[in-house]
């Protein structure tokens, strides 16, 4: 899927074997290589900075936490994108109780949740508003498939779903996105 | 090629095929996963397919761009993750076992006095103490236990995994390599089964002998 070695030959499953044995040195080697995958899926799944850094920091920590367990039966990248994206959809759900209105709504009426580390345009905003407006397991699809270019096969494995599933899915994220951008240009 | 309206009336969920039969999902797919150059025999000659991979073509080049638009990581964000981390292991360093009844801890203090004991029962061994001879390993050992009971435990655990550094002085006479072998077996028998570990890794320092008249 994405990068398993490095620039220093140590591959991620010789790192990953190392934090388990305690080394911190490893794991934060782990952690330079693929903080900005996990920032960057954070930001494309919730839109908004801040958001983002707060899932990619505890998804990191989490990882970290729940290493033990990780048997290496997926690249360290695949497990990583699962916990990322687990934890961003918990977060949407969480703000949408939280706030007790729609997402979609609020997205739609504050200009500064779609704002940030994008050099900012109007392609980014509209793109933006229009992901954010897909329900919280079709922007997963969308952002892992189109944005990250996984394909299905590894989409289905992150989100713990099938390769149908992951295809019904994007769609019905592709029509409404269309459509969105139908109305937008 | 088809106006925008068009385009919106053909992403309408009641719309499902373009004239000839074609599907739009798949037309749609297909210009999405960025193989619109790539039509098949019918596309070659269909005017609706055209028309409608023409006008997707349009409407699906903004998330094109987006996907390509460099993102930034936040200077922050790494050191935030690794202070957090070394919070933790400061913190709780302990074993983890999770079962199906219950999570079980063990302190890292107690994995190593169990080290200890089980290396100073090793016939040849005067001495065993647990500690780093590795400066990068004893300085992370020396942060992360030193609020413990036994500050100078050169233990390091990680879920069910223990990596121990013991340092020994051997009885004069003795094999070394032998007696540190031995050592290496036990403390691991020790830790496999009387604290429950999968993986245990036993470094063993020879730095003394103690002359048979200590004894």
């Amino acid at each position: 899927m994405s990068q398993d070695g490095g620039a220093d030959g140590f591959d991620d499953g010789y790192l990953v074997r190392r934090a388990q044995e305690g080394y911190l040195d490893a794991y934060a080697e782990l952690v330079n290589r693929h903080s900005l995958l996990a920032y960057r899926v954070a930001l494309r799944i919730l839109g908004h900075q801040q958001d983002a850094e707060d899932v990619a920091q505890d998804a990191l920590v989490t990882a970290w936490q729940q290493l033990p367990q990780f048997r290496g039966e997926s690249s360290f990248s695949t497990w990583l994108y699962r916990i990322v994206t687990r934890r961003a959809v918990n977060r949407i759900n969480r703000d949408r109780r939280h706030n007790s209105t729609d997402v979609l709504t609020e997205v739609a009426d504050d200009s500064s949740r779609t704002e940030i580390a994008f050099e900012r345009n109007e392609t980014v905003d509209a793109v933006t508003r229009a992901i954010q407006a897909l329900p919280p397991t079709q922007r997963v699809v969308v952002v892992l498939h189109h944005l990250e270019g996984l394909s299905y096969a590894d989409v289905a494995a992150i989100t713990a779903s099938s390769v149908p599933a992951v295809r019904t899915q994007l769609y019905r994220a592709r029509r409404a996105l269309g459509s969105a951008l139908a109305d937008w240009r | 090629m088809t106006e925008p309206s068009q385009a919106r009336h053909l992403l309408d969920p009641a719309s499902q095929r373009l004239a000839c039969g074609a599907g739009v999902d798949e037309l749609l797919e297909q210009v999405a996963d960025g193989d619109a150059d790539r039509p098949n025999s019918h596309q070659r000659t269909c005017p609706h397919c055209q028309a409608a991979i023409a006008e997707f073509r349009l409407l699906w080049a903004p998330v094109q761009d987006y996907a390509r638009q460099p993102v930034s990581l936040p200077q922050r964000l790494r050191r935030s993750v690794l202070q957090e981390v070394d919070r933790l292991v400061h913190d709780v360093w302990y074993t983890l076992h999770l079962t199906d009844t219950g999570a079980i801890r063990v302190a890292a203090r107690v994995v190593a006095a169990i080290a200890r004991d089980a290396a100073g029962r090793v016939p040849g061994v005067r001495v065993a103490l647990g500690r780093s001879t590795e400066s990068r390993i004893a300085e992370l050992v020396a942060r992360a236990t030193s609020g413990h009971l036994h500050p100078h435990a050169a233990v390091g655990v990680l879920g069910r995994t223990a990596v121990i550094d013991l340092a020994l002085a051997v009885s004069y006479g003795e094999p070394v390599h032998v007696v540190a072998h031995e050592v290496q077996r036990r403390v691991i028998a020790e830790l496999k089964q009387n604290v429950g570990l999968q993986s245990v890794i036993v470094n063993v320092t020879v730095d003394d002998v103690s002359p048979l008249s200590a004894e």
